[in-house]
């Protein structure tokens, strides 16, 4: 082949990317999806670096999906005039990151933890820990050139809905292909490609086909009933609750004596994971001693009508509409109940 | 950095754009080695030191070396150079290692010995640059060669960044005497260094991070056996991941090499066609079977006192090839094991050989296959194959967590254990035997071949397509800034 011959095939090879990149890029948009960004290790991390630079009463949220769903940041910061730093990793017990807050002198500020009792109650070394703790052992190791690589992407993802690699790499699409497994194999069920979109400050969000289309809304609560969240089975009791719940009393001690504060906080849920959620971790046996061994304030749902009144419409999460008089309440709550503010304006005192 | 990430690509472009602006020769070279510091230091900037030191005292050494002629102090200015780039490799690399066998075998001895846990950072590519220094000064101890008198390009030529993390090994001859004259990538180069990139990019993002190292992960961390069926995909996974992982790596530094003007030499020649173990080593990872057969196996006797002593020669010389790659007793097993099927093959082809006619149940084979096979290498491809299945015995120990999982993984991939619950997916299970099928039968067809020669004869229009193909499908793939497997060697 001749050299000519080799610049023919680059042209052509370029040709045929830039007419597939538009073309897919082009594809999704008509298929109504938003923009959404990869919620991975160097957006944790991102996120995670701001923990040194923040204001008394501007949060840390730490948890599982439900706070970074129900937790709006826009509003928070439209009331406030902070906004919170968001690191709830979804499916994970946030235990091991409140004990990374507590080993980190440096860290004095206010964590709000939320508490899923499936997952914040597991057992040391599950599954939902080794995920959480995969982010932490990346964040020292986050070289120089995978945090400029980062805002390189992030200027990328800001513009690609196809480059969203939850649901649009190729892995992701192949997963999605109708093979039937073998039997006997456990198969992460795939959650509807409409289900939501993560902002570029880690908050999760239903879209708007979701909340139009009950179908959709059916095939993520079909993947909470897959993956147990209506079971009933109890949760750990005896040695093993007792060492969790110990271990949580350590990092809250370690945080409260260096000046800073941790409040729990139960989100909604509703029928019928309300009711499960019920039966196998019940509140005096679950929630009321977390709260009484540890010594740290608490907010559950249910004991504030103005958070109770929702409907979560995959039974878990609320809507985006609801999500703004929700955090409004829950600042105010979170204020009146530690007699403290969160406001910008103020001299804020610490949470007790 | 990566050759997988947005920084990497940004940093090429203004590199490529500095390499051809009409700045001197020295200019150019000067910027080449700034950009390999910057390359390098964004992973951990102090560990640069490290660099710049092992640069300094070989320079140094070599042509301490060079200008006496007193035996004793020549031998004194070469221990410098060992003793310095040995040490640091043993402390960053095998101090907690050591440490912990220490404490072993005082345990075993009854005497109660518990050391702090050292906390060491392994330097990125300190075993790959440690090696292509010391060879420069070995081979000037040696006479091979005078040493380099410029320091730009001696520097240049240890930090060079295509092949500073993870290789190939080069040799002061292999690139050295390119840094002498001005050197500019002609358009084939450039396209040829483009497409090779390409390809190397495929390699590691599509297959080894985006397809294979999903199931080999998650059945390789497992506490608990599996079904014989997921540990034979785990492992075959695994196989393809790490070969598309390094020699992607290779094919991408030999690529960005061109594209600047310069050629780096060969890393992989399609290994898992190899028959046998010697041709095997002559296939993987080429440059550092040769540079462990130019300065520990010939320096140790080689094959040249007596049939025993090349046996423990080849033993020696795998178990530290196997541990170079990681501070672990499952390294040196793994390195045993290859050192041992070498051994058995040397034994093998002393036997005089017999005449032996095509068989019945050859002729069935060859119809069957799928593998366009002629008569005469029916024995060869079968030994291809045989030869592979001992490769992926050996693979298990390599990617352990430890001796208790291989032996588990063993167990289950041979039948004893059977009970094991199956944990891989159907797709995945698929994914792994479509890789594993095409890698062999790309391997086998490629096998007396070269890239260049076989892509040099398709129709532009054709090339032009597979390369638009692996570029999507990198796009879609989307895995882009994780690390490559051979950088923690």
């Amino acid at each position: 082949m001749e050299t000519s011959d080799y610049k023919k095939a680059a042209w052509l090879a370029l040709a045929i990317v830039l007419l597939f990149v538009a073309g897919w890029e082009i594809y999704w948009r008509n298929q109504g999806f938003a923009l959404s960004f990869n919620d991975d290790e160097s957006l944790w991390s991102h996120t995670r670096k701001k923990i040194y630079d923040i204001a008394p009463g501007q949060p840390v949220i730490i948890g599982s999906s439900r706070v970074k769903f129900d937790i709006d940041q826009e509003t928070w910061e439209k009331e406030t005039g902070y906004q919170p730093v968001q690191l709830a990793l979804v499916g994970t017990s946030p235990r091991p990151i409140l004990r990374d807050l507590a080993n980190d002198p440096k860290f004095k500020g206010t964590v709000l933890v939320g508490i899923t009792e499936g997952l914040f109650f597991s057992a040391d070394g599950s599954f939902m820990e080794e995920r959480a703790g995969k982010r932490l052992a990346f964040y020292p190791r986050w070289s120089l050139s995978q945090q400029a690589s980062f805002h390189l992407n992030h200027i990328l993802e800001s513009n690609f809905i196809f480059l969203d690699e939850e649901r649009f790499s190729l892995n992701s699409l192949l997963k999605r292909l109708p093979i039937e497994s073998r039997p006997g194999v456990f198969v992460f069920p795939n959650f509807p490609m409409h289900m939501g979109y993560t902002t570029a400050n880690r908050q999760e969000v239903f879209s708007d086909t979701f909340m139009a289309d009950t179908a959709v809304q059916h095939g993520v609560q079909y993947v909470w009933s897959y993956l147990g969240m209506l079971g009933t089975k109890p949760g750990f009791s005896g040695d093993t609750l007792t060492n969790i719940i110990s271990s949580v009393k350590e990092s809250v001690d370690k945080i409260r004596a260096r000046g800073g504060s941790v409040t729990f906080l139960r989100m909604p849920s509703s029928d019928p994971a309300w009711s499960a959620e019920k039966q196998s971790y019940p509140r005096e046996l679950f929630w009321d001693r977390l709260l009484r061994e540890t010594g740290a304030p608490g907010i559950h749902f249910t004991d504030y009508p103005e958070l109770s009144k929702y409907v979560c419409p995959d039974w878990s999460h609320l809507s985006p509409a609801d999500t703004k008089p929700f955090t409004k309440d829950l600042i105010r709550i979170i204020e009146e109940k530690n007699r403290v503010t969160l406001h910008k304006t103020s001299a804020t005192p610490k949470i007790q | 950095m990566v050759f997988n990430s947005y920084t990497f690509i940004l940093f090429f472009i203004l590199l490529l754009v500095l390499h051809n602006l009409p700045f001197s020769w020295k200019t150019k070279k000067i910027n080449l080695l700034l950009a390999s510091y910057l390359f390098y230091a964004l992973w951990n900037p102090p560990f640069i030191l490290l660099l710049w030191l092992s640069t300094v005292v070989d320079y140094y050494m070599a042509r301490l070396i060079s200008v006496t002629e007193d035996k004793m102090r020549r031998r004194m200015w070469l221990a410098v150079s060992l003793v310095l780039n040995l040490g640091m490799l043993s402390y960053f690399k095998y101090g907690g290692f050591l440490l912990e066998n220490f404490t072993a075998l005082m345990a075993s001895m009854g005497i109660a010995f518990q050391a702090v846990k050292p906390d060491i950072i392994l330097p990125v590519g300190i075993s790959f640059y440690t090696f292509v220094t010391l060879s420069y000064t070995i081979d000037v101890y040696r006479r091979k060669f005078a040493p380099e008198p410029s320091f730009l390009n001696f520097a240049l030529f240890v930090t060079y960044f295509p092949h500073l993390v993870a290789g190939p090994i080069v040799r002061p001859e292999d690139l050295i005497p390119q840094f002498k004259e001005p050197r500019k990538a002609t358009s084939y180069q450039m396209l040829w260094g483009l497409f090779l990139l390409s390809l190397g990019l495929f390699m590691k993002v599509v297959i080894a991070d985006g397809w294979m190292a999903e199931p080999a992960d998650f059945i390789f961390g497992l506490p608990f056996p599996v079904n014989p069926l997921d540990a034979w995909s785990a492992v075959l996974a695994f196989s393809a991941q790490i070969f598309c992982d390094f020699a992607g790596y290779s094919t991408c530094a030999i690529g960005v090499s061109l594209c600047l003007g310069f050629t780096l030499p060969e890393n992989f020649r399609f290994p898992y066609a190899a028959i046998g173990f010697s041709d095997f080593w002559r296939r993987w990872h080429i440059t550092l079977s040769t540079w462990l057969r130019d300065y520990l196996y010939i320096p140790l006797g080689g094959n040249r006192s007596g049939s025993f002593r090349t046996y423990i020669n080849l033993m020696i010389t795998m178990l530290l090839g196997g541990l170079w790659h990681g501070a672990s007793w499952n390294f040196v097993i793994w390195g045993g094991l290859h050192g041992l099927f070498l051994c058995i093959e040397r034994l093998i082809r002393g036997i005089p050989k017999k005449q032996k006619n095509t068989s019945l149940a050859e002729d069935l084979v060859i119809q069957a296959t799928l593998i366009p096979i002629r008569s005469k290498n029916l024995s060869g491809f079968l030994l291809a194959l045989f030869t592979l299945f001992l490769v992926n015995i050996t693979w298990v120990f390599f990617r352990s967590p430890d001796f208790g999982s291989a032996m588990r993984m063993l167990l289950c991939m041979f039948g004893v254990i059977t009970e094991g619950p199956k944990m891989l997916a159907t797709p995945d299970m698929i994914k792994v035997a479509i890789v594993t099928v095409a890698l062999f039968s790309t391997h086998w067809y490629m096998r007396d071949k070269s890239v260049k020669a076989v892509f040099s004869r398709f129709p532009w229009w054709l090339l032009g397509t597979i390369w638009s193909i692996m570029l999507i499908l990198i796009i879609l793939t989307q895995k882009s800034t994780s690390s490559f497997i051979y950088f923690q060697f």
